[in-house]
């Protein structure tokens, strides 16, 4: 079944902004890639592409005419998403597997990246429950559990709040931190697992998605990408241990 | 008693991985999934670490490696990418506690400048859990990407629908 080739350019616009888009929400770089391909190969164009931190240089080729459609596409920053990774994943393979026309393909794109995220308030409590049980998988009594649980809705909620106004990501992090093992330095008034409570307090601000990509990335040879994720990460965790920093001047002399 | 205590970690470990897996915006299906990996993992690290009497190092790697595998085998059934499986279930095993310790190591060491046996103490404090806590998050990290290589094909498959030849 030879249809209609769809045009060069539409195509191309549209992989570029899928590849950035992938990129964005925290897909590790040679998922891109394959994925943007896959769909590159089922509109029979070869995608030629090479992925930086902040952007995306691609071009599109059309072997039997020598077409060819190039692109710069500055990677969006955008809160990471398991779901739309495995979407647009499945995305391509479903492009590939049945031969979505553009117009088909745009629109399922459309519905995946406007559907709405996990509710913010759902995502507090159930936070604040993960906190808390690994303040009891490292050995806190149920005081520091419950002490756990409120500063990591207090602190999640600032971060969630501040995240909505667009501050500046490393300022999110060290405030969260701090408001987090503040209120969890409060356990030092009663007799409990203090320590275990101000360490478990700041962990649910660990970047683990960044810092998981980075091993898989410089493992599958994007080094470069893989290093960036990886500063960025360092960076991020630099950022926690300066707002339990503050915390600790504060009340060290407690904790000794 | 020892089967409790296995069974209460690995629950912990179960809501853990849940809650930190919301952050990151996961689909619904995917729920069951990571809490079903992360108890595995926790409980699997727990059992090498108590019974076994391994250190935490490889005890968290084999953990990860636990999960890496399920997260590959379990990816197909509700067709999602490994790391979307594995990440949220590998967060409980991240050593906090050293972690912690580090940084407080590191700002009593800078109070304690003027007095050399508190500073040797919070310098020796510091290197020690840091080596913990950075081979450790190396070792997780490795041991669940390295099912992906083991099974390239399976891995980069699993969010296809169609089934194959």
């Amino acid at each position: 079944m030879k249809q209609e080739k769809e045009p060069l350019l539409q195509v191309g616009v549209f992989v570029a902004e899928y590849a950035a888009h992938m990129m964005g929400c925290g897909v590790h770089t040679s998922r891109v890639i394959r994925s943007t391909k896959r769909i590159g190969e089922s509109f029979g164009y070869t995608v030629k592409i090479s992925v930086l931190q902040r952007s995306i240089i691609l071009t599109l080729l059309d072997l039997e005419t020598r077409e060819n459609y190039s692109e710069v596409i500055d990677i969006p920053s955008l809160p990471i998403s398991f779901e739309r990774n495995s979407e647009l994943s499945a995305l391509s393979w479903e492009t590939f597997d049945e031969h979505l026309s553009l117009d088909t393909l745009k629109e399922k794109y459309r519905k995946i990246v406007s559907s709405p995220r996990i509710n913010p308030l759902f995502v507090l409590i159930l936070v604040g429950f993960a906190n808390a049980s690994f303040c009891k998988l490292f050995g806190g009594d149920w005081c520091s559990v419950g002490i756990v649980f409120s500063s990591t809705i207090a602190g999640l909620f600032l971060r969630q709040q501040m995240a909505g106004k667009g501050i500046n990501h490393f300022v999110i992090f060290i405030a969260s931190a701090f408001v987090a093992s503040m209120c969890a330095s409060t356990s030092v008034i009663f007799d409990t697992t203090s320590e275990i409570a101000l360490a478990t307090s700041v962990l649910y601000l660990v970047p683990g998605v960044p810092l998981i990509n980075g091993v898989i990335d410089i493992v599958e040879g994007h080094v470069l990408t893989g290093f960036a994720r990886l500063t960025q990460a360092a960076l991020l965790i630099v950022c926690i241990a300066i707002g339990l920093s503050f915390t600790l001047l504060l009340v060290k002399n407690s904790l000794l | 008693m020892i089967l409790t205590d296995i069974l209460i970690d690995g629950f912990f470990a179960a809501v853990a991985g849940i809650g930190f897996g919301a952050i990151s915006d996961p689909s619904l299906r995917s729920f069951p999934y990571i809490a079903l990996l992360a108890a595995a993992g926790h409980a699997c690290r727990y059992c090498l670490m108590t019974l076994v009497g391994i250190n935490i190092a490889t005890a968290s790697f084999v953990g990860a490696l636990v999960i890496g595998l399920g997260s590959i085998w379990l990816g197909k059934r509700i067709h999602s990418p490994m790391t979307v499986l594995s990440i949220p279930a590998l967060l409980p095993m991240v050593p906090g506690k050293f972690a912690y310790n580090m940084v407080f190591a590191q700002l009593m060491f800078l109070q304690n400048m003027d007095n050399p046996l508190d500073r040797a103490k919070y310098m020796e404090m510091f290197f020690s859990n840091t080596m913990v806590t950075c081979t450790v998050i190396f070792l997780l990290a490795v041991g669940t990407t390295l099912p992906m290589f083991l099974f390239p094909n399976r891995a980069y498959s699993l969010t296809r629908h169609k089934k194959q030849l």
